[in-house]
């Protein structure tokens, strides 16, 4: 079973609200010095079920990863977590595309690496959150997409997936190959052992441009974004802080709660 | 005439008594070989260096009984117990070998016995045999009427002191009634020349004395036979494997943790016998489940499960037990029943996330066991094999793999680099050099309240005209909570990281704030090529003082008390420098804790404790450690590493005692008695 896992790196989400700055004239944000950039950590959890999937049905997972060259990093953690290989896509073409440039990109390199069972993506990036190249990217190498997965499972040919509805799951099967979003559900990503960290750390990480992987020009072209960015703000966030008292602390408890439930 | 020499039932005293000799003694072999094949399925470790530094080691503890006298407090007197039983048995192994040995098996009672040597010897036994059995009597009232908590309730003990006060009892009888039956009836020796007077003076006839004298020196005999073969088969095995032991011991740093070895390939740590080394299988031999440890361990104090009493004599048993086995050569099927796991069966995952590696265990044990680095073993088995480890070690781990630091949230950047903001300090930048490095520490740097402690650091050194350099933002974690986490790999990226960086930038003294960053450079970084003089900014503050550079001339009215933290004390026995500062303070008064110095206890930060959430019990650790403060007096604990500050202030903070007792780091109170006024 080979399963092609799609991570980015993004910005530390620890870093203090403090020094995270934008530019709202090129509707960028401005990285903060000497903060190194983390996996997202909805693809970590996608790593984490390609890793299950592997500890019970054998099989190669590989990684690939769109971003700047440090985005290696973040792709040797995922290799120390259990998997295979890893692949950076660098290129000065693939800085700021939008979703569908996106996946345009990782659908090149998807079919440039060949023969696959499964690909895996986190349900959102963990910095602009807009969810949508893994569907796009489904669509593009046309497979099946099934998204927000807590539970992954191999059943012969065929591939069960629990995936998270608004008051509960609901059960799906699907063929193989198929595109998956995982949830955070699926609980917390591995600790890489010791044998995987000796290993990571002697694996060769390749690095593809665009030529590497046939991308057209025309599609990583700006003008032909899908999307437009038209403006970029930091959030001002307000918080009021109610004290709500009783006499006994069964009292204030039940105040406290009668104030909650006329909040929802 | 000695009994040997005499015939029973038409057979020669000498053939009874070698054919016994001879039994026990194959007893005895085999019991010890089968212990000996077992020790050797551990790993191979080398011990083996300064040997005759080693033996004078052994000699200087056991022989001196420092080994058992060192922990004697007013309010646990049993080492002088252990120490009478141990010279006094001593006496008596001397005279088994000459007085029944030689002058018995060997047919030499005419040279022996009858002259001023057998008298002086035997006076000697008497006032020994006397000592022994006081020691006795008192450990069984302790051991059955007192029962202080450490005493591990066992049938063991019992048979032992029986056996042994049997044997006093005999040699009492047997030469009163020796004495008696040969007519002598001298006062020295003065209890066995008392029974023989009291014997001769009544009226049984002297074949009589004869017959009983004869029976008791069999029995003696017997008795004596009986003890060799049982020790080995109890946990008085003890008495042989200590001595050992004591010849084993590390000879630096008491706390060793050996790095992984680079060939091991998937299973990391210990999770079985085997993975042990052929020394920890010896500690567990070692043991005579004092339990001076279990006393002394911070997290049974408050409640864990974690004794490390138990630890090690359940991993014996273990070993006994699952030995055997190992030792056949055909393996147990499943089915005959496998022996319990030991990572998980024998010794529990709370157990082990419940040390701190305080050290307090290995610092009281008297013969010298390791426990620290068992647990630690256990710990990498679980974070680098099986990937099992609570969720909050899992996270700092994390931390430190992502991030280079133990600390989460907001903390993991807020100040690294900037608190020096204003300082005018100087930062080194690559291709900097400087001689003197002030290594702030992850908390220091990190966490706000101690952020205050690194500032008054600075600025101490600044005003002594030290000249020195800061790391800023380019400093990661020294590796410490990995290491004890179990995750050395982390802790080996971290460490040959730093001991580039420090290379680069020719760094030859590094002065720490945290005793943890002090043990892990300077005791830890040679393992991977690291040598650097790495001193305590206790050290570095005391010589300031010495050389005039600094003068602590404000008063401070306030009464003191001085926590020890562990790595400073017992990992690095640098206990006179923060009390030498303190008492140079006019006016500042300093009053000890109860547990202080090397039996000082742990404030509960230690071990990656500081991240990993502390097991359940009755209390926590830093709770109990703020009581002993209190007792004191003191309006002002004092201390010198950033766990301790922390665990300190949260305990004060959670008792709501903030107007009563504060926590200072030291280095805050250099800064207020610099201070012009």
């Amino acid at each position: 079973m080979h399963t092609i896992v799609c991570v980015k790196q993004v910005l530390d989400p620890e870093i203090p609200p403090a020094k995270f700055k934008i530019d709202p004239e090129t509707k960028k944000v401005i990285p903060p010095a000497g903060v190194p950039p983390v996996i997202s950590v909805f693809d970590e959890r996608a790593v984490e079920a390609a890793c299950r999937l592997k500890d019970k049905n054998k099989g190669k997972i590989t990684i690939i990863s769109m971003g700047s060259a440090k985005a290696a990093d973040v792709v040797r953690h995922t290799l120390s977590m259990g998997a295979d290989d890893g692949i950076v896509l660098t290129d000065d073409a693939f800085e700021n595309l939008d979703s569908f440039g996106t996946a345009y990109v990782l659908s090149k390199a998807i079919k440039k690496i060949g023969a696959f069972d499964l690909v895996l993506c986190g349900r959102q990036a963990a910095d602009w959150g807009a969810g949508q190249v893994g569907s796009i990217l489904g669509e593009m190498l046309g497979i099946p997409i099934i998204t927000l997965a807590c539970n992954i499972e191999v059943t012969g040919q065929a591939l069960k997936i629990r995936r998270i509805v608004r008051d509960g799951f609901e059960v799906l099967e699907a063929p193989m190959p198929s595109l998956i979003t995982v949830s955070s559900e699926i609980g917390l990503p591995r600790l890489p052992g010791g044998m995987g960290l000796m290993m990571a750390r002697r694996k060769v990480i390749p690095t593809w441009k665009a030529v590497d992987i046939g991308a057209e020009a025309a599609m990583l072209d700006k003008a032909n974004s899908h999307t437009e960015v038209t403006g970029l703000s930091v959030p001002t966030r307000k918080s009021e802080c109610e004290m709500i008292t009783g006499v006994t602390l069964v009292e204030a408890a039940g105040n406290l709660a009668a104030r909650i439930i006329k909040l929802v | 005439m000695s009994p040997v020499s005499a015939t029973y039932w038409g057979i020669s005293g000498y053939i009874i008594f070698w054919v016994f000799f001879v039994v026990a003694a194959g007893l005895f072999v085999q019991r010890t070989w089968f212990l000996f094949r077992l020790i050797r399925l551990g790993k191979p470790e080398n011990r083996f260096d300064h040997m005759g530094q080693r033996i004078n080691n052994m000699v200087r503890e056991v022989v001196t009984q420092r080994c058992s006298l060192k922990s004697v407090t007013r309010k646990d007197l049993a080492g002088f117990g252990h120490a009478f039983l141990f010279w006094g048995f001593s006496l008596f192994f001397l005279s088994y070998i000459i007085f029944i040995g030689l002058a018995g098996g060997f047919g030499l009672a005419s040279v022996i016995l009858g002259g001023t040597f057998e008298r002086v010897f035997s006076s000697i036994l008497d006032i020994a045999g006397l000592f022994v059995t006081i020691a006795i009597v008192w450990a069984a009232i302790r051991r059955y009427i007192v029962r202080p908590a450490r005493l591990q309730m066992s049938a063991e003990a019992g048979i032992i002191m029986g056996m042994v006060f049997g044997l006093m009892l005999l040699h009492f009888l047997g030469d009163g009634f020796g004495l008696a039956s040969a007519g002598v009836t001298t006062s020295w020796p003065p209890i066995s020349g008392a029974i023989a007077r009291l014997l001769s003076g009544s009226s049984i006839s002297n074949l009589t004395l004869k017959h009983v004298y004869y029976s008791l020196w069999w029995l003696h005999y017997f008795l004596i036979l009986s003890f060799a073969v049982y020790i080995p088969r109890s946990k008085h095995m003890h008495i042989l494997a200590s001595i050992f032991n004591e010849i084993f011991i590390p000879l630096g740093q008491k706390v060793v943790i050996e790095p992984i070895p680079v060939e091991e390939q998937e299973n990391f740590g210990i999770s079985k016998i085997q993975d042990f080394t052929w020394k920890d299988l010896l500690d567990l031999y070692s043991c005579a489940v004092c339990g001076r440890c279990h006393a002394s361990c911070p997290a049974q104090l408050t409640g864990k499960t974690l004794s490390p009493r138990e630890v090690i004599h359940n991993l014996k048993e273990h070993l006994l037990e699952a030995g055997s086995a190992l030792l056949t050569p055909q393996p147990v099927t499943a089915k005959d029943g496998q022996p319990k796991e030991m990572l998980g069966g024998v010794v529990t995952e709370p157990e082990i996330w419940a040390c701190t590696t305080c050290g307090a265990c290995q610092e009281v044990c008297p013969v010298g066991i390791e426990h620290v680095r068992k647990i630690i073993g256990f710990r990498r088995n679980l974070t680098m094999s099986q990937s099992k480890m609570p969720e909050s070690a899992q996270l700092m781990l994390r931390n430190m793999q992502s991030r280079g630091n133990p600390w989460a949230g907001v903390q993991s950047m807020r100040l690294r680099g900037d608190w020096t903001s204003g300082l005018d300090l100087k930062i080194l930048a690559d291709g900097d050099t400087t001689d003197t490095l002030f290594w702030v520490g992850c908390t220091g740097a990190l966490v706000e309240r101690n952020v205050k402690a690194t500032l008054a650091m600075a600025k101490v050194f600044k005003a002594a005209g030290v000249d020195f350099a800061v790391l800023g933002d380019a400093e990661t974690c020294c590796g410490d909570p990995a290491r004890r986490a179990g995750y050395d790999f982390q802790f080996q990226v971290m460490a040959e990281q730093n001991i580039e960086m420090f290379k680069s930038h020719g760094i030859k003294q590094i002065i720490t704030s945290c005793p943890h960053c002090l043990n892990t450079i300077k005791n830890e970084y040679p393992q991977y090529g690291g040598e650097f003089k790495v001193v305590h900014y206790t050290e570095f503050i005391a010589d300031l003082i010495k050389q005039d550079k600094i003068k602590l001339s404000n008063e401070l009215n306030s009464t003191l008390t001085f926590h020890d933290p562990c790595y400073l004390g017992r990992y690095n026995h640098i206990y006179q420098e923060p009390r030498g500062i303190l008492q140079s303070i006019p006016n500042a008064k300093l009053t000890e804790m109860e547990r202080s110095k090397s039996s000082s206890f742990c404030c509960g930060g230690g071990g990656g404790l500081m991240w990993i959430e502390e097991q359940p019990g009755t209390t926590k650790i830093s709770h109990m450690r703020l009581e002993d403060a209190l007792k004191t007096g003191a309006d002002t604990v004092v201390t010198a590493c950033p766990y301790c500050l922390q665990m300190f202030e949260e305990s004060i903070e959670h008792k709501g005692i903030q107007s009563k007792l504060k926590a200072l780091d030291l280095v805050e109170i250099v800064e207020a008695a610099m201070k012009q006024s």
